[in-house]
């Protein structure tokens, strides 16, 4: 078997990693959806995103897929909730909640499980491969 | 006696090598296809059934080796081409974050080069058979 065929399984492997890690940084958000701050004037959950680069790997050559970084979501911006009973409610009896949408997450984390499969797919099809390549010698 | 020296033996390795080679390549843009500024990649073709011909046909089409006079002179070690890696010029579709890979086209992609490993294997598998009957052997 050429190492060709174990280079692709350990790029599909590493494109199956990253797109884990994105599915535990949307269940972060998910589960953080409703996490109000503790006090008047602090600020909630914020959402956060993940992003992926290409990197070599130079001990085998191949250019596997990595996180690059994961960061805050600070553009989008606070809802605001009216919770005049709430300990973080200002003033007015408003309090800032986390600019976390449920239906990103979740079309997000449908993205990131096709992903999943699709590398998936790609290494179950390379092991077939190599498989009937070792078959030759029966 | 080795099958290496056989140019049937010689192209099918090439193609092999070649699709296993383009199997990495594609696993490469599935594995990027939500990275930032990515754009898929393929090699490009190259021209087995030419060289099949070439270490297969008479003498007379095949094409200009060196002549060796002297036993340390070297030969080149491999008679096939070597495909390049290239950057997909006209992408089919390009996200806001720059990405320019389609799943779908890399999964047919790889379905194509499945198959045809599976032919090589095949081929190469009926030929063994060949010399295997030749050499005597019951199957």
């Amino acid at each position: 078997m050429s190492s060709d065929l174990l280079g692709t399984m350990k790029i599909s492997g590493s494109g199956m990693r990253v797109q884990s890690e994105r599915v535990r940084v949307i269940a972060q958000n998910v589960a953080n959806a409703d996490t109000a701050p503790t006090k008047p004037g602090e600020k909630p959950y914020t959402r956060k995103t993940i992003s992926f680069k290409n990197v070599l790997d130079k001990e085998t050559g191949e250019k596997l897929v990595s996180v690059d970084k994961i960061s805050q979501d600070a553009k989008s911006g606070y809802v605001k909730k009216y919770m005049p009973g709430h300990p973080a409610a200002d003033a007015d009896g408003y309090v800032e909640m986390p600019n976390v949408t449920s239906l990103i997450e979740m079309m997000d984390m449908k993205e990131a499980s096709k992903s999943y499969e699709a590398n998936m797919g790609i290494y179950t099809q390379t092991r077939d491969m190599a498989n009937k390549t070792i078959d030759l010698m029966r | 006696m080795t099958t290496e020296n056989i140019g049937l033996f010689q192209a099918m390795n090439a193609k092999m090598n070649y699709l296993a080679e383009r199997q990495k390549v594609i696993s490469q843009n599935v594995a990027n296809a939500d990275t930032p500024g990515y754009v898929s990649q393929d090699l490009n073709k190259v021209d087995f059934g030419r060289m099949v011909e070439r270490v297969t046909s008479d003498k007379t089409k095949q094409t200009v080796r060196l002549e060796t006079s002297n036993a340390g002179h070297l030969l080149p070690v491999n008679e096939a081409a070597t495909p390049k890696e290239g950057k997909n010029k006209s992408p089919y579709e390009v996200n806001p974050d720059g990405n320019a890979v389609v799943i779908e086209e890399q999964m047919v992609r790889a379905s194509q080069n499945q198959l045809d490993y599976g032919l090589m294997l095949n081929i190469y598998r009926n030929n063994m058979d060949m010399i295997r009957t030749s050499l005597g052997k019951r199957q």
